[in-house]
């Protein structure tokens, strides 16, 4: 059977992958839709689509009971973010302490104004509103979402019920529409139930900070991300503690003195 | 000079007037009519036709109150009175008032039985006569009204203006028992404090609602005659959106002791308001509230202490180097109370414990969640030794003010991470160490 000779049609061209704009290949990470806040961290802004944390949308950060990471995460951006706009980031609620607590009381974890500070925050760009039923919280975010003047929310969120997925959804709509990046910090169970922000994220790891980014606009990461658990100061300074104290040179004795006690005396 | 002469019906005298103000300042009673003196206000309005259609409304209320124009108000009234009474005068201006009768010029109804007898029964004839014989017979009063009704004198009038302080009240058409009903009818009333605002050009700050009940006595317990809710907000404001929205979350957390049957709205500090100018630009342009409306209204919807703001303090214990006040309070501050630097050291942890937690102690080993490995060197921190230690001390709780003796460690917890916590140093009759936990590094 004669092959058919098409006209103008090369079949030694070597087969290219297609680069046409809307056309996504599963391997590779999206482009961010909108702007992105650089997250301090260079090997995650390698990971995150558009090379940052989406400055508005909702962003998930689960952590695992054990170390709590969420202000070592989010503090670069938000002392970025107070150093070039005035307003301020809106604290909802606290993260729940693992050990019992009367209720009623004041709650038992607040922010400590000066390792904010020392670490880019000042205290004074805080609004911290404290809300028990996890109701009144979502009401909280929603209506600091409305502001103008805030910069960020952030949003502790410790257990399960109450925080429907519709009502997730509807917070990550409006800090869509009002532009302002919000963070939800909830229990690493909630990994099974269905979000609607596009950035999920896990955090673990008691040393390094363990990051797994199981949601994303583009493949979830397989390995987890180890990043520097603890601020450079405070860790330099316990490296710093551990290491073994440097020799002390023994100081030179003058053979040749004026002084009486130098003169060795004759047997 | 352009003149309307309005007959508003008895129980909407007041918003007549107010409606009047709002397209000039030259508004008076004269006699049983509302007259206005437009000519000023022309081009801002578009036009006298413009003009007389916003004031109006409609053609309907146009054609359902009775009204005139004229060049001079008195025309104006000698045209009003005589649609009042009947006869279909023209609607146009009317520039020559010869042949209106007499009995409509007010100044001349005392005489009308003599100048009737001298044959005069318009306004032409009576400005034939002589003007020396007619000021010594009937005054100078009626020849000053001549001249004036001819637009060769200035008129002027007691103008009106609004009151310095909005109190309006509104009789509610059935009985509110609930806040709900309540806040329908407070919609009217803040609309009319928006009109008065505008007109006086100030910005509210305060105002108060107060409701009258119906009832003296329920159960066997005297009610008292009025409740009241005062509205506060930080920054003066023209715009009804942000107090209306106040007041609603304000009624749904209050109930009515009884049926309430009168509802009074009025203004307890106002301040003078020149509007804030907007910039163009597109990105300037911040959509949304302002962060004073949103700590108003958490805090009506959470409570005033739910919403906090750091302020620093000095002092070398962690527990009080910073105190959290209620932003309610802040908000209308131009700026924070200076409480002084901060003390800023990266070592310090970042979540910290309001009471320190009292930590079980096993062979000379903190535990909590395990033991806990010490990473640092101690950092002793010896502060308010000048106040008196408590008599009271609770195992596990802390008082809140006592010497602090301490030394502060970071310590490694395999399951809780590291942890800021501090060994108590005994004070002369213990013998036994306490160790607590302040703070979790995050």
């Amino acid at each position: 059977m004669p092959s058919i000779h098409l006209q103008g049609f090369a079949p030694d061209a070597p087969t290219q992958p297609l680069q046409l704009p809307h056309v996504w290949r599963a391997q590779s990470l999206a482009l961010a839709a909108g702007a992105v806040l650089p997250s301090g961290f260079a090997a995650l802004d390698a990971q995150l689509p558009g090379g940052g944390w989406p400055a508005a949308g909702a962003v998930e950060l689960l952590q695992e009971p054990g170390a709590q990471h969420d202000w070592r995460l989010l503090l670069p951006v938000l002392g970025s973010l107070v150093a070039q706009r005035s307003g301020p980031v809106v604290l909802v609620g606290v993260p729940q302490l693992q050990v019992p607590q009367a209720p009623g009381q004041m709650p038992g974890l607040m922010p400590f104004g000066p390792a904010l500070a020392a670490q880019g925050l000042p205290p004074e760009r805080l609004l911290w509103v404290q809300a028990d039923a996890p109701a009144a919280r979502l009401l909280a975010c929603e209506q600091a979402l409305r502001c103008a003047d805030v910069l960020a929310v952030l949003a502790w969120l410790p257990r399960l019920t109450g925080c429907a997925p519709e009502a997730l959804r509807r917070l990550h709509l409006g800090a869509l529409d009002h532009g302002k990046p919000l963070f939800l910090l909830r229990p690493a169970s909630a990994r099974q139930a269905a979000s609607a922000a596009p950035l999920r994220l896990l955090l673990g790891g008691v040393d390094a900070l363990e990051l797994r980014i199981f949601k994303r606009r583009g493949p979830p990461l397989m390995q987890p991300l180890l990043l520097a658990a603890w601020p450079e100061r405070l860790a330099a300074t316990l490296a710093a503690r551990r290491r073994p104290a440097p020799r002390v040179a023994r100081p030179v004795v003058h053979e040749e003195g004026v002084y009486a006690l130098a003169r060795r005396v004759a047997a | 000079m352009h003149w309307l002469a309005v007959l508003p019906p008895e129980p909407e005298r007041q918003a007549w007037v107010w409606r009047a103000l709002r397209f000039t300042p030259r508004v008076a009673w004269v006699d049983e009519a509302l007259l206005l003196e437009v000519s000023a206000s022309h081009r801002l309005w578009g036009g006298p036709k413009r003009l007389l259609r916003r004031f109006f409304g409609s053609k309907a209320a146009q054609a359902g109150v009775e009204w005139a124009q004229a060049a001079t108000s008195l025309i104006a009234i000698a045209v009003l009175r005589l649609a009042a009474s009947g006869a279909q005068p023209a609607r146009g201006l009317l520039h020559d008032p010869a042949t209106l009768p007499l009995h409509t010029l007010g100044a001349a109804r005392p005489h009308l039985a003599t100048l009737a007898r001298m044959g005069c029964n318009t306004w032409g004839s009576l400005r034939a006569l002589p003007r020396a014989g007619v000021a010594r017979r009937f005054g100078p009063g009626l020849l000053s009204a001549l001249d004036a009704a001819w637009g060769e004198q200035p008129e002027s009038y007691p103008w009106l203006s609004l009151p310095e302080v909005f109190d309006e009240s509104v009789e509610l058409m059935s009985l509110a028992t609930s806040a709900d009903e309540l806040l329908w009818a407070a919609q009217r009333l803040l609309g009319l404090l928006q009109a008065w605002l505008r007109a006086r050009q100030r910005g509210v700050l305060a105002c108060e609602l107060e409701w009258q009940l119906d009832l003296r006595r329920l159960n066997g317990v005297a009610l008292p005659t009025h409740q009241r809710l005062v509205l506060r907000t930080a920054r003066p404001t023209q715009g009804m959106a942000h107090l209306r929205r106040l007041l609603a979350e304000q009624l749904a957390r209050t109930s009515l002791a009884a049926p309430a049957n009168h509802l009074r709205l009025r203004t307890l500090e106002t301040t003078p308001w020149a509007g804030a100018s907007a910039s163009l630009l597109l990105h300037e342009q911040s959509k949304g509230e302002h962060l004073h409306e949103l700590i108003e209204r958490l805090s009506v919807r959470l409570g005033a202490q739910h919403v906090l703001l750091p302020l620093a303090r000095a002092d070398h214990r962690p527990e009080q180097m910073q105190r959290w006040v209620s932003a309610l309070g802040e908000v209308g501050a131009a700026s924070r109370p200076a409480g002084g630097p901060y003390p800023v050291d990266a070592l310090y942890p970042t979540w910290l414990l309001a009471l320190p937690l009292r930590l079980q102690v096993e062979q000379d080993v903190p535990q909590f969640h395990g033991p806990l490995h010490r990473l640092s060197r101690a950092q002793r921190i010896e502060a308010a030794w000048w106040e008196a230690n408590l008599p009271a001390r609770n195992a596990g709780q802390m008082p809140a003010h006592s010497a602090a003796l301490r030394d502060y460690f970071v310590a490694r917890s395999a399951q809780a991470g590291w942890l800021w916590i501090y060994r108590e140093r005994p004070a002369a009759d213990q013998d036994e160490v306490h160790w607590f936990l302040q703070g979790i590094y995050a």
